[in-house]
């Protein structure tokens, strides 16, 4: 064997064992004895990449409520991964049907990949709700936000702070996404609707704190005079940016990191005001209750579209909506809070999928 | 070529036992004809792999090629007309492809890695979000959800490949495969062979691009990405030897069954999620240790010989 020979022999393994984690499999959490007397209900969550912080919230957060009442007696729950590759997914999803689920909740690997599949769901009678990146399909149900709203929330927070003059960065997120068009549009158009504003700088800080960090600290020298920040993702990059230039600190309209609420509650040093609106990994539950809803004949077969869970500089509250004790990676809106809530988990579901104290009640809203 | 139908064998054995275990009966016509219509596109695009390997190269372009032609007829509203232009452009794209490494003697590796560039990048340009639809009448054709109609697919490959290795051109590619040299030196058209072999990979992506968009019903610009490292992943399951000149697409296209039945039999085994990847990878190191023993074994005999 020469030596050649050897290293095309070695770089086909390595390609072969790269392609590998792009496949998946899954695992059964619910019990199998029926609690309350009654069938129990079948949902699996069939979720596509599993790489980052908010996923794992997401299915920790799933896992959770399927351990508590009302979720706990009614329904048996499974969790499947994909990674990023549809026809996984899809062979998951064929694999669900056969299994004969009575719903499935999907965060999908592509909006438009797994459209087949779930067709032979919903012929089947099967209740599919997706969310995050939704499926398609319009025989299938979705759970999400309005990222278009996303962005004019945050730039009307820095326009009003700014009483309406002043110089904005907009901190854009990864190109060519669904969600980074809609937020920028959004912003565009309520920065664009106030001439005393000026757009100084747009980048992109890919919905990475590390490289907001990097793109603003070059932006900076550039900037003499920056007074609000408008950030899709990676907002205590930015923030720290400003810190390490000795740069006044502008009004920081950001995503709902826990490092970046950490600076707005003051837990971390400077106090910034701010707003933190972002994309709440509890979809999955509000999915779940959706299905549910629709199996047990409670709720109309019908769409819905949640607010995002929000705070600024006064409502943000210590171990409610920003923990100290949690990373500053962590999204910090696993929770929603106020009295209009649509769901309240405590830290350890996000953190573990451990069951909270207490009923779980979810509201799906009109 | 034997290794590969034993590791289906294995695979599919596996499959069963673990399906009628966790369900309590055999697999039903639609476990066979969804698995049949999510395994075509690879299939097509592992017979493109193999036959590039086959001649000692490697194409890291399909993923793009693949995207491509989704991304045209998914724009197209997914007319047979349209199947028709992207078989075409996807030639032309392999074509290219072999041009560049054949006469313009650029390593496969590289000419093929910037040009998996070019073509996702046009494949962002014609469709830059997820979205478009295929004629229902092309994918009553193609890949109907409820008729085996896949089978006439799979048979047309299989049959496709079995008289185009009887050939005088199929018989080129191994003489290429096995020493360049020795094959220019007997006369046989070297830039000609690996054109062919290129653009018949080219083709065979645009193939899998059609089944794909059949398949989903509408089209997404980076959907080809995936088939890159899995098409390469069925031809090492298939036993071809990267040195080229030695294997048969066949066992690229059982590998290919074989890799996506892998999912499935991790699904019905209940796998714990964190260690689906560790189970993946522990399949594909047995499946090359095979294929590695195999060749071996083969060295050792024609060194005896």
């Amino acid at each position: 064997m020469t030596f050649q020979h050897r290293a095309r022999v070695l770089a086909a393994t390595t390609a072969a064992l790269l392609a590998a984690p792009a496949c998946s499999t899954g695992s059964s959490d619910g019990d199998t004895a029926a609690g309350s007397g009654t069938e129990k209900i079948k949902i699996a969550l069939s979720n596509s990449f599993i790489g980052n912080t908010w996923r794992v919230e997401m299915e920790n957060v799933f896992k959770a409520a399927c351990g508590m009442p009302p979720y706990k007696d009614q329904v048996e729950c499974s969790v499947y991964n994909a990674g990023n590759d549809a026809a996984t997914q899809n062979r998951q999803i064929a694999n669900l049907i056969a299994q004969g689920v009575d719903a499935i909740v999907i965060n999908a690997a592509s909006t438009t990949g797994l459209n087949g599949t779930v067709q032979q769901a919903c012929d089947r009678d099967i209740v599919v709700v997706s969310f995050d990146n939704t499926v398609g399909n319009p025989c299938g149900l979705t759970v999400n936000t309005d990222q278009i709203k996303f962005g004019e929330q945050l730039a009307q927070f820095v326009v009003d702070e700014l009483g309406g003059t002043g110089n904005v960065m907009m901190v854009t997120g990864v190109a060519g996404t669904g969600a980074d068009n809609d937020r920028n549009a959004g912003a565009k158009k309520v920065f664009a609707a106030n001439p005393g504003i000026k757009v100084v700088a747009t980048y992109s800080g890919m919905w990475d704190s590390a490289t907001a960090q990097r793109q603003t600290a070059a932006q900076l020298p550039s900037q003499p005079k920056v007074d609000g920040v408008w950030v899709s993702g990676g907002t205590d990059g930015v923030i720290k940016a400003f810190i390490e230039a000795k740069r006044p600190m502008p009004v920081v309209g950001g995503e709902a990191e826990n490092g970046f609420r950490k600076y707005l509650a003051g837990v971390s040093e400077p106090k910034v005001n701010g707003m933190s609106i972002g994309q709440p990994p509890y979809l999955s539950v509000i999915s779940l209750e959706l299905a549910r809803a629709v199996v047990k004949g409670e709720h109309d077969k019908k769409s819905i579209t949640i607010p995002f869970p929000m705070v600024n500089s006064e409502t943000v509250k210590v171990g409610e909506t920003v923990f100290p004790d949690l990373p500053d990676s962590f999204f910090a809106d696993f929770t929603d809070s106020g009295p209009e809530a649509t769901v309240v988990l405590c830290q350890e579901a996000a953190t573990d999928g451990t069951p909270c104290p207490g009923e779980l009640t979810v509201r799906l809203g009109a | 070529m034997k290794q590969a139908l034993l590791v289906l064998t294995g695979t599919y054995t596996t499959y069963l036992l673990v399906y009628t275990t966790s369900l309590g009966h055999l697999p039903t016509p639609f476990d066979y004809l969804s698995l049949l219509n999510t395994c075509l596109p690879l299939i097509f695009v592992a017979i493109g792999q193999s036959l590039v390997v086959l001649t000692g190269g490697i194409d890291l372009s399909v993923g793009g090629i693949m995207s491509l032609g989704i991304a045209i007829i998914a724009a197209r509203g997914g007319t047979a007309t349209a199947a028709l232009t992207v078989l075409i452009i996807c030639t032309a794209c392999g074509v290219l492809n072999g041009l560049l490494v054949a006469r313009g003697r650029i390593a496969p590796i590289l000419t093929t890695l910037a040009t998996l560039s070019i073509f996702s990048g046009l494949a962002l340009r014609t469709l830059p979000v997820p979205g478009g639809s295929i004629d229902p009448g092309l994918r009553a054709v193609l890949t109907h959800p409820d008729v085996p109609t896949g089978l006439i697919w799979l048979g047309a490959a299989v049959g496709g490949w079995l008289v185009l290795r009887r050939t005088r051109f199929g018989m080129r590619i191994y003489a290429v495969g096995s020493d360049e040299a020795a094959a220019r030196a007997t006369g046989i058209p070297v830039v000609r062979v690996k054109v062919g072999v290129y653009g018949l990979c080219g083709l065979c992506c645009g193939i899998a691009a059609v089944l794909y968009v059949s398949a989903t019903t509408s089209g997404d610009p980076n959907a080809g990405m995936p088939f890159i490292l899995t098409s390469i992943a069925a031809v090492v399951v298939g036993g071809i030897a990267f040195t080229g000149g030695r294997g048969s697409a066949l066992g690229a296209m059982a590998g290919a069954v074989a890799l996506t039945l892998v999912t499935d039999v991790l699904f019905f085994a209940g796998i714990d999620p964190l260690y689906q990847s560790l189970f993946q990878g522990l399949f594909l190191v047995v499946a090359v240790l095979l294929g590695s023993g195999a060749v071996l074994a083969g060295n050792r005999r024609r060194a005896a010989a």
